[in-house]
């Protein structure tokens, strides 16, 4: 029995459903529907009354949830594309994230962020939000890279009474699967090696865990050893893992599928260079997306973000500084 | 095909140029990887430059007999497409100005729209410190240009060692640096090597000379005539060491001058507030240094028994808190050892330190009695910082000291 990425955030939302009376799934064309990407395919018929359409306004969106969670429920918002959350900007931002701090009631929403890139989705439905979301105190940010981490993290984000912005990878939807979902390994707040090395450290998340790890696979014929970091949770960052691997390493490229200004790249590079500094053998190295919007045409697109090939060339630049 | 420039590397820790000797890969000759293409001289040696990869040579710029920094571009080379991606030379390189665009037809009144120009895809940004060497930026016209990475400094300090012992580690980073992998290899190769414990004693010695030459010294000698001293010294009891009689000699000396004991301080000298002069006493694996308070102010006949009683406390490690303070200037009578001439060096808080060779019975030409007499003559020779004191203050100084010694019942 194998199951997708996507089925396994399925399971997570009927295990919340079930186990938690308090939990409901809001969203556009996610009742009968079934959800955009048929993330919430039956939840409706299973539990009536608990998965349930909204108007396409994220703002409005947000600012209910807000309004249910503040009132004891545990909403689950799915937003159709990353891309459109910034419509509720504001909300959840100016709203959701400050609640707590504000008036010492908790707000405990979970939205859900269809990130990244497929061939010909473009500038509006390729996003990854997870920079802009990160910059602002009070949010939880997760970004899973397995069918496994896609499951326990998005129960683990449900239960808690931070909001969560959890930003699943369209692209691993239907393309990566697992055979079981195991047992919960590491909680929301802990990065995992996803392959151990000794030359250079790779820290990576979401899609990008993947990629890196066939960089690494070619690499390994020329005899090196690539470390690669899954962050699996962007806020909190696990900054004890990623130090402890660039002290094995002394070398460290940080890969992110979004753009590169003031990005989870940067973040990571600016904690190491603070706090790490005498564990660095060669300048930490960043690859991201090009600084421009995401282009349309599939060849463009290519050339636009980071590939098994472009993360290749920075490590061995970085290889052989 | 693209090319790539073979570029002057760095051929050893001090070495900042080369002259070029001979070109063994002619304009048009294909060449093999680690194929000799160029050679040529440092002042230390004749060695060879070799084609990074398979190629073909392009053209010359070096002149055979004209030198070149490190990081110079000599020639270019014709190489594959796949080696030129793995050699790092991938990246595109920056545009040199914004791109325009214009307008669509929508009517909008400015024609210029803010455009991305390659050089803000910052990822692509290439370092501006000019010349590259294999990706480093390392500025060909500073000498001993070795990088030592954060992790590589660390590392060096944690053990003690400075960059001149990196020289004899075998480099596998670019520019022939050496990288943090190869230092722990070197670490790991002197394990097979038979290891003694070092004293603490021997810990403090080091660093304090590896201190002390971080600044300019010089040393100077003279040759100074030791029959006086030793006449008095046959007489007089109780006995003084040879030592004692320098030490009195070098504060008087100084105490009429003490600029030269001094600290340059910006631009001004600090002079000292008492001439304490020290004495080096051989211990177990190491040096101590007592010291002599305000010598300039107390005859040798008071002194003597002080002076014994704090060598003996040194040679027992047994030193009084105080008398362990820094003096200005050093005396060391390495003549115990049969060491006729030596360059000490200066303690770090020191600028001076004046070292008396083992006296030696010499012919010396007598005007007086037309012929060679023989004299007992010793080699003084005095260390100091160069940056407070000059070849002809340091031999005034000595002159000063040597001419003291023939009156020793004025000490």
């Amino acid at each position: 029995m194998s199951l997708t990425y996507l089925e396994a955030i399925r399971e997570a939302q009927y295990e919340a459903l079930r186990s938690d009376p308090s939990v409901f799934i809001y969203g556009q064309d996610v009742g009968q529907f079934g959800g955009a990407f048929k993330a919430t395919k039956n939840l409706s018929k299973e539990f009536p009354g608990r998965v349930f359409d909204s108007p396409i306004s994220e703002d409005a969106m947000v600012g209910m949830a807000i309004g249910a969670a503040i009132e004891g429920s545990r909403p689950i918002i799915e937003m159709q594309f990353a891309d459109f959350s910034t419509v509720g900007f504001n909300q959840i931002v100016n709203q959701a994230a400050t609640m707590y701090w504000r008036t010492n009631t908790s707000c405990p929403i979970t939205i859900r962020l269809p990130s990244g890139g497929t061939a010909g989705s473009g500038p509006f439905h390729s996003q990854s939000m997870e920079a802009i979301y990160a910059h602002y105190p009070g949010l939880v940010i997760v970004t899973p890279a397995t069918v496994e981490d896609a499951y326990w993290m998005l129960l683990e984000s449900i239960q808690l009474d931070d909001p969560v912005i959890f930003c699943e990878h369209k692209f691993l939807y239907y393309h990566l699967k697992a055979e079981s979902l195991g047992d919960k390994e590491l909680p929301i707040g802990k990065a995992r090696i996803a392959r151990p090395g000794r030359h250079a450290t790779v820290v990576a998340y979401s899609a990008m865990v993947h990629e890196a790890i066939r960089a690494a696979e070619e690499l390994q014929q020329d005899g090196y050893q690539i470390e690669v970091v899954d962050l699996r949770s962007v806020k909190p960052i696990d900054t004890d893992t990623i130090l402890a691997s660039v002290a094995r390493t002394g070398r460290l490229l940080c890969v992110g599928e979004a753009f590169p200004w003031g990005g989870v790249t940067a973040e990571v590079i600016a904690r190491v260079t603070a706090e790490g500094f005498h564990l660095l053998d060669a300048p930490p190295q960043r690859l991201n997306s090009k600084d421009t919007p995401i282009p349309y045409h599939v060849n463009l697109w290519k050339a636009h973000r980071p590939t098994v090939a472009s993360i290749i060339d920075s490590l061995r630049s970085l290889l052989r500084y | 095909m693209p090319t790539i420039p073979i570029l002057m590397p760095q051929l050893g820790e001090s070495i900042a140029e080369a002259t070029m000797v001979r070109v063994l890969a002619l304009p048009g000759t294909i060449v093999e990887a680690n194929q000799d293409i160029f050679e040529v001289e440092t002042n230390k040696a004749t060695m060879g430059i070799i084609a990074p990869a398979a190629g073909v040579m392009g053209q010359v710029h070096a002149q055979v007999g004209s030198s070149y920094a490190v990081g110079a571009n000599l020639a270019t080379f014709e190489v594959s497409h796949e080696d030129y991606l793995v050699l790092g030379f991938g990246e595109t390189k920056p545009e040199t100005g914004p791109t325009q665009v214009a307008a669509s037809n929508g009517g909008s009144k400015d024609g210029v729209h803010f455009a991305v120009n390659d050089a803000d895809t910052i990822y692509q940004r290439q370092p501006t410190v000019e010349p590259v060497v294999g990706g480093l930026p390392v500025p060909a016209g500073a000498a001993g240009a070795s990088y030592i990475s954060p992790r590589m400094r660390a590392r060096m300090a944690e053990l003690g060692l400075n960059a001149a012992d990196l020289a004899g580690v075998a480099g596998t980073g670019a520019g022939g640096r050496v990288t943090v992998e190869d230092f722990e290899q070197f670490l790991r190769s002197l394990e097979q090597h038979r290891m003694t414990p070092a004293s603490p004693m021997r810990m403090a010695v080091a660093d304090a000379m590896r201190r002390s030459c971080t600044r300019p010294l010089a040393t100077v000698g003279a040759s100074v005539v030791l029959d006086p001293m030793l006449a008095h010294r046959k007489r007089a009891n109780p006995k003084p060491g040879p030592a004692l009689y320098a030490i009195r000699a070098l504060a008087i000396a100084l105490s009429e001058n003490t600029a030269m004991a001094g600290r340059l301080v910006g631009t001004r000298i600090v002079h000292p507030q008492a001439i304490d002069i020290g004495f080096a006493v051989e211990v177990d694996d190491g040096v101590l240094v007592p010291t002599l308070r305000e010598v300039d102010k107390t005859p040798l006949a008071t002194i003597v028994d002080r002076y014994n009683k704090l060598v003996d406390q040194a040679r027992n490690r047994r030193l009084p808190k105080d008398s362990s303070r820094p003096g200005i200037a050093t005396v060391t009578n390495f003549g115990t050892f049969g060491i006729v001439w030596a360059t000490p060096i200066p303690l770090p808080e020191q600028n001076l330190v004046l070292g008396l060779g083992a006296g030696t019975k010499s012919p010396v030409w007598s005007d007086e009695v037309n012929q060679f007499i023989p004299v007992t003559m010793a080699e003084l020779t005095l260390s100091f910082d160069h940056r407070i004191l000059d070849g002809g203050g340091a031999g005034r100084l000595l002159a000063r000291v040597g001419q003291l010694l023939q009156q020793p019942e004025k000490l």
